[in-house]
């Protein structure tokens, strides 16, 4: 019999055909997945496995430019074990060994080591000397971790340019973000094979990338100077209580910035706790009108264009008029009378300046204003730098040009300013402002070398040279004699700017600012000062910012070695006096102090209280003249950290009371220790604030592992 | 009883490549379930289940040869009667196991009646449609099919177990298909099913109804089409799987040596993904020698097919065979990633006694329609 009809048969084929249509897809398809995307999918199945440990690279260093710390990394080691690893050696020897040099005891490094997990801290922040005995013994599935944290240890030194790292090690802020890519280094990793739960299997694949340390970054500032800086900073804000205060300290030869500060400031290593408004760095982030300081730029640019001469004669009736505004100077209703261009300078004559910045017109005056750098960022290596605003060219009016030229009308940066100014104490060439000096990798190679940068010639030597000698007659003589410095030529212009606010000028606010720089004829330093609205009562620059600006650059002028060449009429002035050996009085009492100064040939200083000298400035061994000032800084005994100073408490959990005792003795803090073995409680949380010879109340009990999870 | 005649009318071929098929996935079986032993147990526990299970399988088929197939029409309503009741009562009474109702356990056994279903569907079906030769010429006939199938149909689709359904479908087909509809009749069921499925995805992925299909179940069924969209919960198995296949290329990373496998990143490796353990440990290589396995059984099955002496067997053997090869579309399109996740079994090689059984048992059916392909007189 026929099996069945042909019908039946020819559609069993049919369906066979389609069966088989269908498969020889799906084999497409699976061909795609293991060949097309084959490569890519096993990445995927490696990285399902693998288990990544980072391992921090320790961040480099900022250092001033003679090598002095200003940020440091503090590291320490950390001992860890891969238990995976351990297992897959001698467990119980591994464990005899790390037990004894890490001082611990056999059982419980022997649970850690063995633990159910693939990776276990056995011992954190262990001395170097210690771990390099375990890392000589190469114990299996035992390694050591560098770990590493940010110590700002000049305190607010230099704060706003320093800037400030996050809790991963992260700039934030200032230098620590800008140096960002030098510092951070490369991170290393472990690389350990897991299963889906994470958990460990034998003859796991295990691999250590190290990591590479951060570079070092050397400043252009001096660490010294810096510190005048921030002594002057602090005392303009307890006289003068202003608004913000900043002082700049540049090297008008190499553009090189030897101190910048500004107020308020705040403490990197304890940024949360102050306003964000702190943390401004006001020295290129404030833009301010500049007064009388600009009219430098003013006779520069009128000078170089020979539009007006020394000998040039003015009438001051005591106003200007332009257009249908009447300009007034500030010795109004007063007047200045007839003048020389000399003395339009020496007494800062605004009515004179109207005059001048006339004649010399809108075009040929912005020509100046944008060859000096105004209106445009200098390109500092610092972040958040501030324009300047300037009224545009095309919508300039005489009006405008008359107050321009007397530093109204126009806002600039304090560093603008102090760069402008600059480049005529360097004989009319502009220079970049430095701050960073060099860089430099763990060996200290030098990997990146910042060198000075001539912008452009602004004014011929001859016009700046010119101007440098009214400038000194500003000082000998003139509205800058509080800046006047026994035995150096100085050059400088006061400004003192009424503040813009709506509707007009604002009565009672001023910016008072001194500019200069000095010796007037090789000048070693340019510094302004500004105080932005001081405390009603004193306003005039000339009050307010020589003094400091004298005082700066009187002990930064001796710390630059520069001697000072009294002229003829000083040394009548004065007997002669004979240069004296600063003795060292830190940490003595206060009286043993004035004594041994006393006898020195010196007088004593004394700031802050107590009986006990903390510091000094100078420090011994300078060679200051015989009858010269030495700050002693008073505080209380215990740590030559003068007092009132702000100690931040270190996290001291899992230390011995020995290292306990060590760590907050190094900080001037003292230990108030309760029971015995390693710490487990501390009565002032890690990050608390403490004046420094406080108490710390520590708990401690004998060691108890809790095992890990 | 079994003489010369019987031994020269027995398909060797096809009773071979069943014992091969099974072997491979018992090899197969004990790589996927090493890993997951490693931490104390019997390692081989499940490999030695499973040979039990088809040990059983093979006594099962000399059970069936013994039987006439043509006497199936005899207990065709006794059959279908108790298949219903069965389904019934596991709706009712079973066991949830993975969000399935689908189990009913006897002792310390569990059985999973919608395997079983399968071929008693297979078998009354055949028996049904053997008596309907010549009559399914209008659309209209077609309706009493829809009523017989689609009665066990739903009622395991409501278990819920939409992947054992989607095999219902192509079994449906098949057999129609081969008993005589009207192949223009067949695609307009397929165009009405496509829209009804089309207009419920649009419904409930558009308009956000909730209904028929819960959230979670519409999540399952459709992430296979982008599984990065919930790579860790719903997008895993699919990923997994596909990583694992991938990660295989041509010769595999070799037996044991998956380390998708090994380390259990690929998840339910003894029962639907097991394809793609092949594909990771033995390569594309692998994967070929597993479907020129299935070929020579779906071809060995189509001659079966063809040589049986009536309309009867032909239907049985098309069931049976459209029933294999509907597993192993649903369940390596799943592993490959363009089918969504509906948990079937890999024929012969997922771990499972009833699936064994019941796959076993359409073996044996085969054999049966193939061993009384003459009528034979006794």
């Amino acid at each position: 019999m026929q099996a069945t009809s042909i019908v039946i048969r020819k559609r069993v084929t049919r369906l066979f055909i389609i069966v088989g249509v269908v498969l020889c897809l799906l084999i497409g398809r699976l061909a795609w997945i293991q060949f097309v995307r084959g490569e890519e999918l096993k990445e995927k199945a490696k990285l399902n496995r693998m288990d990544d440990i980072p391992i921090p690279a320790e961040r480099g260093a900022i250092y001033d430019r003679n090598g002095e710390e200003l940020v440091v990394s503090i590291s320490s080691d950390s001992v860890c074990a891969f238990p995976p690893l351990v297992k897959d050696g001698d467990p119980e020897k591994t464990a005899r060994e790390v037990a004894r040099v890490l001082g611990m005891k056999y059982e419980t490094v022997y649970k850690r080591i063995t633990n159910n997990t693939n990776f276990e801290y056995i011992k954190r922040r262990v001395d170097p000397e210690i771990t390099q005995e375990l890392k000589e013994l190469d114990l299996p599935g035992i390694d050591i971790i560098e770990e590493s944290k940010r110590s700002y240890s000049k305190g607010k030194l230099a704060s706003h340019i320093l800037g400030f790292v996050g809790y991963d090690n992260k700039g934030l802020d200032g230098l620590e973000v800008k140096m960002d890519e030098y510092l951070s280094g490369t991170q290393g990793r472990i690389v350990i094979e897991k299963d889906a739960r994470g958990r460990q299997i034998p003859q796991a694949l295990h691999e250590r990338i190290p990591p590479i340390p951060g570079n070092n970054v050397w400043l252009t500032l001096d660490e010294t100077i810096q510190y005048f800086v921030e002594r002057e900073l602090d005392n303009i804000v307890t006289q003068y209580e202003p608004k913000s205060a900043v002082i700049i300290v540049m090297n008008p030869e190499t553009g090189a910035i030897l101190g910048m500060g500004s107020r308020p400031d705040y403490d990197p290593a304890d940024y949360g706790k102050y306003p964000e408004q702190n943390r401004r760095n006001m020295a290129i982030q404030l833009n301010y009108e500049p007064g009388s300081t600009f009219k430098i730029i003013t006779s520069a640019a009128a000078l170089e264009e020979g539009t007006v001469k020394l000998d040039d004669r003015f009438y001051d009736p005591g106003y200007a008029t332009v257009g249908d505004r009447r300009i007034k100077c500030w010795k109004y209703p007063q007047a200045h009378g007839a003048q020389s261009f000399e003395e339009v300078v020496m007494n800062s004559c605004n009515t004179g300046f109207v005059e001048v910045g006339l004649e010399l017109g809108g075009e040929r005056f912005y020509r100046y204003i944008n060859a000096f750098g105004f209106g445009q960022k200098t390109g500092i290596n610092l972040s958040g730098e501030g324009k300047g605003i300037l009224i545009p060219q095309k919508d300039i009016k005489p009006v405008n040009i008359a107050t321009i030229a007397m530093g109204q009308s126009i806002s600039v940066t304090p560093l603008q300013l102090i760069t402008a100014i600059s480049a005529v104490a360097n004989d009319g060439i502009l220079m970049k402002p430095r701050i960073i000096e060099k860089i430099t990798d763990g060996k200290g190679n030098v990997v990146e070398e910042y060198t000075p940068e001539p912008v452009r010639q602004v004014v011929s030597k001859e016009t700046a040279r010119q101007l440098s000698l009214i400038l000194e007659k500003v000082v000998n003589s003139g509205t800058g004699k509080n800046a006047y410095l026994e035995g150096y030529r100085v050059a400088g212009k006061t400004g003192t700017a009424q503040k813009a606010g709506p509707g007009g000028y604002v009565q009672g606010k001023y910016v008072a600012s001194f500019a200069g720089f000095a010796p007037a004829d090789d000048p070693k330093i340019a510094l302004l000062v500004l105080v932005d609205e001081p405390k009603p009562g004193m306003y005039y620059g000339g009050q307010l910012a020589a003094p400091v600006f004298k005082n700066i650059s009187k002990d930064t002028l001796r710390y630059l070695n520069i001697t000072p060449e009294l002229s003829e009429e000083e040394i009548e002035n004065r007997e002669e006096q004979a240069q004296v050996l600063v003795p060292d009085v830190v940490n003595t009492a206060l009286e043993d102090a004035q004594v041994i100064l006393r006898e020195a040939g010196l007088k004593a200083r004394i700031e802050g209280e107590g009986s006990w000298i903390n510091n000094q400035q100078p420090k011994a061994g300078a060679k200051i003249p015989a009858g010269s000032e030495v700050i002693i800084y008073l505080g209380q005994r215990g740590g030559n950290i003068p007092e009132g100073q702000e100690r931040t408490v270190p996290d001291l959990t899992g230390m011995t009371m020995r290292e306990a005792g060590q760590l907050l003795g190094s900080l001037g803090l003292q230990l108030n220790p309760e029971g015995t073995g390693v710490v487990v409680e501390q009565k002032l949380p890690p990050g608390t604030k403490l004046k420094s010879g406080a108490e710390v109340t520590v708990v401690f009990s004998p060691p108890v592992w809790e095992p890990s999870p | 009883m079994i003489d010369r005649r019987a031994i020269r009318n027995f398909d060797f071929t096809l009773l071979i490549t069943i014992i091969l098929i099974v072997v491979y996935g018992l090899i197969i079986l004990s790589s996927a379930t090493h890993a997951t032993m490693t931490r104390g147990g019997d390692a081989d526990i499940y490999v030695k289940k499973q040979a039990l299970s088809f040990v059983l399988g093979l006594v099962g088929i000399g059970i069936i040869l013994k039987i006439d197939y043509v006497r199936f029409a005899k207990y065709a309503k006794f059959i279908y009667a108790m298949n219903v009741m069965l389904l019934v009562f596991v709706r009712f009474f079973g066991e949830e196991q993975k969000g399935a109702q689908s189990w009913i356990s006897i002792g310390s056994f569990n059985l999973q009646p919608s395997e079983f279903a399968k071929i008693a569907m297979i078998v009354t079906f055949a028996v049904y449609l053997a008596g309907k030769e010549g009559k399914l010429t209008k659309f209209r006939d077609l309706i009493p099919t829809f009523i017989f199938f689609g009665v066990p149909m739903m009622l395991i689709i409501l278990q819920p177990d939409l992947g054992t359904g989607l095999v219902f479908i192509g079994i449906y087909f098949g057999m129609m298909f081969v008993a005589g509809a009207k192949p223009s009749h067949l695609m307009v069921l397929v165009l009405i099913g496509a829209l009804l499925v089309g207009g419920i995805l649009t419904a409930q992925l558009a308009f956000g109804f909730e209904k028929p299909l819960k959230p979670y179940q519409l999540d399952r069924l459709t992430i296979f089409v982008d599984p990065y969209k919930d790579p860790k919960d719903t997008g895993y198995h699919v990923i997994q799987s596909m990583v694992s296949l991938g990660s295989g290329g041509l010769w595999g990373k070799g037996l044991y040596q998956g380390t998708q496998t090994r380390l259990n990143f690929l998840p339910e490796q003894k029962n639907d993904f097991i394809f793609s353990v092949v594909g990771e440990e033995l390569g594309f290589a692998g994967v070929i020698v597993l479907l020129a396995l299935f070929y020579m059984f779906v071809f060995r099955g189509i001659r079966i097919a063809m040589k049986s002496k009536d309309l009867l067997g032909t239907l049985l053997a098309t069931g049976i065979v459209s029933m294999i090869v509907f597993h192993l579309l649903v369940n390596i399109g799943m592993a490959a990633g363009i089918m969504p996740i509906t948990g079937i079994p890999l024929p012969f090689f997922s771990y499972g006694g009833s699936s064994m059984l019941a796959n076993m048992m359409g073996v044996g059916i085969l054999l049966d329609v193939y061993l009384r392909r003459q009528v034979l007189t006794f």
